[in-house]
């Protein structure tokens, strides 16, 4: 048997186990141990557990665990809503304000905790009862938090951008850079979208209104917020300053994170320290799990030389190399549709990568249109984490609303990718501008 | 804290089946320790090296190995939390019947692979006690001791991949989960 037809193989098995409800890690190493028995015998699982070891054993892995712990500190406060409560009174003066702050707030406290569902939650709790009671659309209200929500892996600090930029040895730093003006173009998208549907659909006043707020009100709310925001100036200067490793400033950051809930939202009790390291740990073994795990699933393909099939094969192909690069989007959206994005970009990634970089892109550009597919499998069924997190917060917004509302977001998605494959400079510049050129 | 008061139905269940639920507790709360222990540990090795201006020689090395032997450790516990991200939507298409038969299918399956992670495991340790094996490094740590993280992580996870087979009703209702 060739190795593209083992490829072809393996890669129905994989679809087949991965659809079965095993973990996902779990069904990685189910893969990679059939295909090794079947090919090298038994004698080949006896490599298995140095492998697994050695995949992790990498200090950059920790800013995974790092940057997880200071996304639970800050969630499990009252950040969130003081974060949106600070926005709404300080942009009252802009047009749809309510909707552009909840949207910022998403923004802002993605980039605070580096995780999708959490911004739903954090924002959404207080952003979507607050729309709906200024006459928002449900459809704009659960739509328009589900996809601020996304922006949790794009802009920095990202753990998917981490694991990519292991699983592809990129620079991380470069890699954070590179999602800041793409964040904000999807920021600015989905605010012209929300603005424009609730004129549309009748509510003029609604997206124009303006609620009066004094200075007091304005100036009060800030000593709760602007502590993590110099959390978050202070990780990135350390970062792109070049005075820490994003290890060494992700463990920085989640100890003064921690301090800060302590000390401000006066979280002293021993109980819920203990669920922010609980559900940080739970999270971190779970992604560091996939990630070990998937490498056993890479020695296997390796091993069996089906990566390097598919990469001559591709490469050997002679397309138009947008036509490539659509059909590696097409692909990346359908794998997102179905995985969580850690387990995409850990078997895709150093895949396509190669494929990718010899088409002539950019490697850091890819991993931002990579990150916007897999944000886009974050909000459609069947896995849209983010559709049940809304439908968690708001039990009377039917899973139906919230999917019809979130699709006019998938399109500014699409329309991201559009305009970002037409002006890719978007990606590269800032990177480019602070780092020097990647080399 | 970790140590929950023990819900009403866990009082019924089989003695094995409580050991090995709060072994899979006790694991999580030493995985959560050995990441709070990276944490500080790093904060530790910046202080030395851009306050004191001095070198690290163990710090680095050290929080890595804490961070493995959390993840092996941290597997039976968030077996126990049915933590682990997957995809159901095979079991959604299935009758409830067929459900439970693929649902046990996947526990053997990944119990099997979590047996030969062990046993291989074992083995790797077992061969750098022996032959004392130590890491490339000035600090030079003995690999058996984070070697001995895979063996017992992954025999624990077997033990509560094992309890989930005969009780698959048991324990902590499946929590919402996320891998981004």
């Amino acid at each position: 048997m060739g190795p593209l037809t083992l490829g072809g193989l393996i890669a129905i098995a994989t679809v087949l186990v991965l659809f079965s409800g095993v973990s996902v890690a779990a069904g990685l190493l189910i893969v990679a141990s059939l295909f090794l028995i079947i090919f090298d015998g038994f004698g080949s699982l006896e490599l298995l557990p140095e492998i697994f070891f050695g995949k992790l054993d990498n200090f950059a892995l920790l800013s995974i665990p790092m940057f997880i712990i200071m996304g639970a500190a800050i969630s499990s406060t009252r950040a969130g809503a003081d974060l949106y409560e600070a926005l709404e009174r300080w942009l009252t003066r802009v047009p749809g304000g309510l909707v552009v702050s909840n949207l910022g707030a998403c923004a802002l406290f993605a980039a605070m905790s580096g995780s999708s569902p959490a911004t739903c939650a954090a924002i959404g709790k207080m952003g979507i009862p607050e729309m709906r009671k200024r006459g928002y659309p449900d459809t704009v209200a659960s739509g328009a938090i589900a996809a601020g929500g996304t922006l949790g892996i794009l802009i920095p600090p990202s753990v998917t951008m981490i694991v990519y930029g292991i699983s592809t040895e990129t620079s991380i730093g470069r890699l954070f850079l590179a999602g800041v003006i793409p964040g904000l173009l999807l920021v600015g998208l989905f605010m012209v979208w929300s603005i424009y549907s609730t004129w549309r659909q009748g509510g003029a006043e609604t997206a124009l209104a303006r609620v009066k707020y004094t200075w007091r009100q304005k100036v009060e709310v800030l000593p709760r917020v602007l502590p993590f925001i110099a959390i978050i100036l202070g990780v990135l200067y350390a970062l792109y300053g070049g005075v820490a490793t994003p290890s060494e400033t992700a463990a920085v950051g989640a100890l003064m994170c921690i301090i800060v809930a302590v000390l401000i939202y006066r979280l002293y009790d021993v109980r819920s320290l203990w669920a922010v390291l609980r559900d940080s740990t739970r999270e971190s073994v779970m992604i560091l799990f996939i990630i070990g795990a998937a490498g056993v699933f890479s020695y296997m393909l390796s091993n069996l030389f089906v990566t390097q099939a598919i990469a001559e094969s591709i490469g050997g192909m002679e397309v138009n190399r947008w036509v490539l690069m659509f059909a590696i989007n097409i692909f990346l959206l359908v794998a997102g549709f179905f995985l969580p994005p850690v387990a995409v970009i850990l078997m895709a990634a150093p895949i396509l990568l190669p494929i990718v970089t010899s088409a002539g892109f950019d490697p850091y550009w890819f991993a931002v249109i990579l990150t916007i597919n897999m944000e886009i499998g974050l909000i459609t069924p069947p896995v849209g984490l983010n559709l049940y997190v809304i439908n968690g917060i708001a039990p009377d917004i039917s899973l139906r609303t919230i999917l019809v509302g979130s699709m006019p977001f998938v399109v500014c998605m699409v329309l991201a990718i559009v305009i970002l494959s037409i002006f890719p400079g978007l990606v590269t510049a800032l990177p480019d501008a602070l780092m020097g050129p990647a080399r | 804290m970790a140590a929950a008061p023990l819900r009403m139905g866990e009082r019924r269940r089989p003695l094995p089946l409580r050991i090995i639920s709060v072994l899979s507790i006790l694991c999580g709360v030493a995985a959560a320790l050995m990441i709070l222990a990276a944490v500080l540990i790093t904060c530790q090795l910046i202080f030395v090296r851009f306050v004191l201006n001095e070198s690290t020689i163990w710090q680095t090395e050290a929080v890595t190995y804490l961070m493995i032997a959390a993840t092996m450790l941290g597997l039976p516990y968030v077996q126990h939390l049915k933590g682990h991200v997957n995809v159901d939507l095979l079991p959604m298409l299935l009758p409830p019947s067929a459900r439970k038969g693929l649902a046990a299918t996947t526990l053997i399956l990944t119990g099997l692979v979590a047996a030969a992670m062990t046993y291989h495991g074992y083995e790797l340790f077992h061969l750098a006690f022996e032959r004392n094996w130590k890491s490339d490094t000035v600090w030079g740590v003995p690999l058996w001791i984070p070697y001995s993280a895979i063996p017992l992580g992954f025999g624990l996870y077997l033990l509560q991949l094992g309890a989930d087979l005969f009780a698959p009703d048991d324990g902590p209702h499946p929590i919402s989960q996320r891998a981004d």
